[in-house]
């Protein structure tokens, strides 16, 4: 601990750094478990169902399944994920519906991972050789049997390094969230800092709990690539 | 006769790959399709199993059941088509995230939902008839192309076809394993199933097969035993193409 005190003297010049530094953890790490966490995991598990569906809705043969998909994939990735927000937050009460800023910030988040993810899945699923469809039909399989036991778990393993990348890219994003009003990790290091105006510290240290958070999941990520890659060829 | 089909056609857009192919399949018979690429043969076969939707033409089992692909055909009908023949591809298809065992297993216990038990136990002895028993639990990586291919035999066995299918079985394998997996086809011969193969392994033709069709361009142009076709062939297509495989 004495290395980091002086580590953090140099930075800060005085020891009330450090006690700035130690006191304000507490709010933003309860931010970030209150907060960051949940709205990270709920979007990201809605909107791999999205992006699942909406990846099936590409891939159809039928083209009033296909263009809504294309339609829904290209406005999200043409707008700044900050306008989606302000617009379901800010917008959507002249239309008379008024939703919360958590809630809010779920419905912005899983429709941009759905977006996202979906050409993800997209291309894991072509990416899987014309033949294993092929052999899934010839042991007596139907289209969406072949799909969920013999492509989509092939898929997966595919689209496990890009699909973290999306989850990682949304820890960090959901720090968008502290301009709705939600009361995450990062809205709270910038309450602490406009009261202590010791932006550098404030921020740094915000810094440095995302990146944990990233760094843990990414340990997460190379646990299930691992698994999932345990049948194949090194 | 098992199963004779008449006025086959079938069209990729404007490419005709099959015109008009008269064949009949004789139940417990071994029939063989040779030609060079491009010929049609692993169109026809595959049509048989309904990865191909022939543009004309009709299927009629012995047992009745038959297809008119004038018409439209409805799902069911290719379901039952399908059902009735197992599938042995080229590249062997395996799935890569199941082992031996499972790769066998899956048709039986997940689309015919039989009893789990029963099922892994006739798996056991499918693979063991393959000559598999001790590589069961492994996974498709850690097997050789040969093994891979026996694997895949073991599979089509499993799903109880009427009709076995052989899409060029040795053509992805090096010459050193060519032999364990049509060891395994001539015994199955031998056990009396029906099986329609498509091979471009001359010798192993002349021996398993009761039939011998020889295509080209999406015709039939020779058929007859293999001692005939293959011997003393009368088209002059079939001569030479028997030449230059055998004289490469």
């Amino acid at each position: 601990m004495s290395l980091l005190n002086n580590v953090l003297l140099t930075i800060t010049g005085d020891m009330g750094g450090w006690e700035l530094f130690k006191n304000s953890l507490l709010p933003m790490i309860t931010g970030g478990i209150k907060y960051t966490v949940p709205l990270t995991l709920i979007s990201f598990a809605v909107g791999l169902v999205l992006a699942l569906l909406t990846a099936m809705m590409r891939l159809s043969n039928s083209r009033f399944l296909r263009a809504p998909a294309i339609a829904y994939v290209s406005a999200i990735r043409g707008t700044p994920m900050l306008v989606q927000l302000f617009i379901v937050f800010y917008g959507m009460p002249s239309l008379n519906i008024t939703i919360d800023p958590f809630p809010s910030a779920i419905i912005a988040f899983s429709l941009n991972v759905g977006a996202y993810a979906s050409e993800i899945i997209r291309a894991s699923i072509l990416s899987i050789p014309k033949g294993q469809w092929e052999a899934g039909y010839t042991v007596g399989m139907s289209h969406s049997t072949t799909l969920k036991r013999i492509i989509l778990p092939q898929a997966a393993r595919v689209s496990i390094p890009p699909l973290s990348n999306t989850f990682i890219s949304l820890v960090k994003d959901t720090s968008l969230a502290s301009l709705i009003l939600v009361t995450e990790l990062f809205r709270r290091a910038q309450e602490i800092a406009a009261r202590t105006y010791d932006f550098m510290l404030i921020y740094v240290e915000a810094a440095i709990l995302y990146w944990v958070i990233c760094f843990l999941l990414s340990l997460v990520q190379e646990a299930i690539e691992r698994r999932l890659s345990r049948y194949t060829a090194r | 006769m098992y199963l004779s089909i008449k006025g086959l056609s079938k069209s990729f857009g404007e490419l005709e790959v099959l015109k008009d192919i008269d064949v009949s399949v004789e139940k417990g018979k071994v029939l063989t399709i040779m030609g060079p690429s491009g010929s049609g043969k692993t169109t026809l076969l595959r049509c048989l199993n309904a990865l191909e939707e022939p543009t004309g033409g009709d299927f009629t089992f012995a047992d009745g059941f038959s297809l008119d692909f004038g018409k439209k055909v409805s799902k069911q009908d290719w379901l039952r088509l399908r059902r009735k023949s197992g599938m042995v591809f080229q590249s062997y298809n395996l799935f890569p995230h199941k082992t031996a065992l499972e790769n066998v297993t899956e048709g039986p216990i997940v689309v015919q939902k039989r009893d789990k038990k029963q099922v892994q136990e006739m798996a056991e002895r499918l693979l063991a008839k393959v000559g598999l028993k001790d590589k069961m639990h492994l996974y498709p990586h850690q097997l050789s192309g040969g093994q891979q291919q026996r694997v895949g035999i073991a599979r089509a066995l499993a799903i109880e076809p009427e009709l076995m299918l052989f899409d060029e079985p040795t053509s992805a394998l090096d010459p050193e394993l060519i032999g364990e997996v049509l060891g395994v086809i001539k015994e199955l011969a031998n056990e009396g199933w029906t099986m329609v193969i498509v091979t471009h392994e001359v010798q192993f033709a002349e021996q398993v097969s009761d039939e011998v069709l020889f295509m080209d361009g999406g015709y039939i142009i020779e058929q007859g035993p293999p001692k005939q076709v293959l011997k003393e062939p009368k088209e002059k297509r079939t001569q030479q193409f028997l030449q230059r495989i055998l004289n490469p």
